[in-house]
């Protein structure tokens, strides 16, 4: 492996060298003509990115769609042959996929909402300077650094149905008399995963919104404080507008990437009880890498590209929000 | 209620507020601590919880390195993010410069592109590298999990990158021109030292990006000679017997280096955190 990388970096670097070369020669030739390298100086830099992007996300994209139409199991490599769109009509006639798709509705909606309510909180109660803010912020946006992975471990034992210290604070606290079996009770094992995910992605909000208040001017508020603005009007009427790119964009960007990302659902429940915690993109991993069936995968996730593209088109539309380029 | 008296009763709020949720953050944190810390025995003895290990032990930890090979996963971890991470950096200085400095044709379309490959389920991606990483022979390799490490975490540094060169003003790199510099000197020579808190914010992004990863590597990687940490650690999830003490005590080390790593760099990686936003 370390041979590969190797190459791979002294071919970008020795392509970019030449490149740099070449141009420099066309430039001592043709000093008129010193305009037209320059135009081409930018491709030089962003070329070795793009070219590997568009190799990476292209192809694998062109290819997802063909699989998508085709009866492709990995394990019957000599049985592949386009299916009459056979992988959608079985997706559709799945008896759980009512189910699942709620889920998903549920998980992506109640997550993203708390996350961001929280965020806003935390990045308010932030704003204003106190002694040790460094230090609180070091420790509570710690979670962003951590790995979805080891947060699901940590939520899955802190509810563990026997042993877990949740079952153990609620008895003491009075509040329950029973142990609950968290990750076994279809709609509960879905609240943990959701409340793990809460966790994880309440520091990302803040930090952006924390930066983004402190960017609004200070003699705003004054003013307001002049004509007698109270501190909910305000916010409405001075923050809120203030921020609102950064709202818009945190808010869009999140909810794509929550939506994509199960990493926390395999680890804290593995999509049960019986798809109980199940959602889209869990569901494609649990049908590409358990029956290695490509073609279904593939036919669920061209669904999924299509619904993220329409949202992020209709959300970028409601609100008002032309910079797409710019995140 | 006089003004004195409502501020007084905000600045309480805040504080219960803040403290309540210091304790949300730091409460899991400290269960992951306290039972890598216990003994078996005490861990499943559901009757009598403790909140702090009676007998404080490192058997757990003994046990990751000794039975289940930790320090394997560790390395594969290490060789793969810190690769993945420099050279997602190289190329980010490279794409972001020419995002920041130059105006050209297709720049508007390339940014586009790159907000695209966000909304793409990594899955869609995975399916059809696994194809074609098998046909090469890449299957179970550190390098298949560094090529896809390294397109799924390089739009977002390149967009990181080209923030933090739009900050710094161009009027520098002209004064340098003036004097005789080239680009290229001026890229090396003035820019890139004052972009320094920019590029270990980017190798930070990049590092814990991979490093964090799980759905990946439980794909491409197959024998436990490669495994990587968090995968080498889903593998001690057993389908009856779990052992939480081990595992555990391989979280915590799993959370060291990128929890140092964001402790010690925080206001560079909060600075590239918001460097995009901020300026909309």
């Amino acid at each position: 492996m370390g041979w590969q990388i190797a190459l791979y970096i002294l071919l970008v670097v020795a392509l970019f060298i030449v490149g740099l070369r070449l141009l420099r020669r066309h430039e001592k030739r043709h000093p008129q003509k010193i305009q037209f390298s320059r135009k081409l100086e930018p491709y030089l830099f962003v070329m070795p990115v793009f070219v590997l992007l568009l190799l990476a996300f292209g192809y694998p994209l062109i290819n997802s769609v063909l699989m998508s139409l085709q009866n492709y199991k990995l394990i019957q490599p000599g049985n592949i042959y386009f299916n009459d769109f056979g992988n959608f009509k079985t997706l559709f006639a799945d008896r759980d996929i009512g189910l699942i798709i709620r889920n998903s509705l549920i998980y992506v909606v109640a997550s993203v909402g708390l996350q961001f309510l929280l965020g806003m909180t935390l990045a308010l109660a932030l704003r204003r300077k106190f002694r040790g803010r460094g230090l609180y912020q070091a420790i509570v946006f710690l979670p962003w650094a951590f790995s979805a992975f080891v947060v699901g471990l940590m939520f899955r034992w802190s509810f563990n149905g026997e042993y877990g210290v949740v079952n153990d604070l609620l008895m003491k606290l009075g509040l329950i008399s029973e142990k609950i079996a968290w990750l076994g009770t279809p709609g509960l094992s879905l609240l943990v995963v959701i409340l793990a995910m809460v966790w994880m992605g309440v520091p990302f909000f803040a930090i952006m919104y924390l930066a983004a208040l402190q960017s609004i001017p200070e003699d705003v508020y004054e003013a307001a404080d002049i004509d007698g603005c109270g501190a909910i009007r305000r916010y409405f009427a001075i923050t809120l507008p203030y921020i609102k790119p950064t709202v818009i964009m945190t808010l869009l960007l999140r909810t794509i990437w929550v939506f994509n990302s199960f990493d926390l659902i395999v680890v804290i429940t593995g999509g049960g009880p019986a798809n109980h915690s199940q959602t889209l993109p869990s569901y494609m991993y649990t049908r590409a890498f358990s029956g290695y069936d490509f073609g279904l995968a593939s036919a669920l996730g061209v669904i999924l590209m299509l619904a993220l593209g329409i949202y992020a088109v209709f959300f970028l539309k409601v609100t008002r929000y032309n910079k797409a380029g710019d995140f | 209620m006089t003004d004195r008296t409502k501020r007084g009763l905000s600045t309480t709020g805040r504080v219960l507020l803040l403290a309540v949720y210091l304790l949300l953050v730091v409460l899991p944190i400290y269960w992951m601590m306290a039972t890598s810390f216990k003994t078996h025995t005490e861990i499943i003895d559901a009757q009598n919880l403790t909140y702090f290990p009676q007998e404080v032990t490192g058997e757990n930890y003994d046990q990751l390195f000794s039975m289940y090979n930790y320090g394997s996963m560790l390395k594969n971890s290490v060789i793969i993010s810190s690769s993945t991470a420099i050279v997602i950096t190289l190329l980010s200085i490279l794409g972001g410069y020419a995002f920041a400095r130059y105006e050209f044709r297709g720049k508007g379309s390339m940014l586009l592109f790159f907000l695209l490959t966000q909304m793409i389920p990594g899955i869609l991606v995975i399916i059809p590298l696994y194809v074609i990483f098998a046909n090469a022979g890449l299957i179970n390799t550190r390098f298949s999990l560094f090529v896809y490490y390294l397109v799924v975490n390089l739009p977002f540094c390149v967009i990181t990158m080209r923030s933090f060169f739009e900050r710094i003003p161009y009027t520098l790199e002209e004064a340098a021109f003036v004097d005789g510099c080239t680009r290229w000197q001026g890229l090396f020579r003035i820019i890139l030292p004052i972009m320094f808190p920019g590029i270990v914010a980017v190798f930070v992004f990049a590092f814990i990006g991979s490093w964090n990863e799980l759905i990946a590597g439980t794909i491409f990687i197959s024998t436990s000679d490669m495994w990587t940490v968090p995968v080498g650690l889903k593998s001690l999830i057993g389908k009856y017997d779990v052992k939480w003490g081990v595992l555990m005590a391989g979280g915590v080390l799993a959370l060291l280096p990128t929890a140092v790593m964001f402790a010690v760099m925080q206001r560079f990686v909060v600075e590239g955190l918001t460097a995009g936003a901020v300026k909309g």
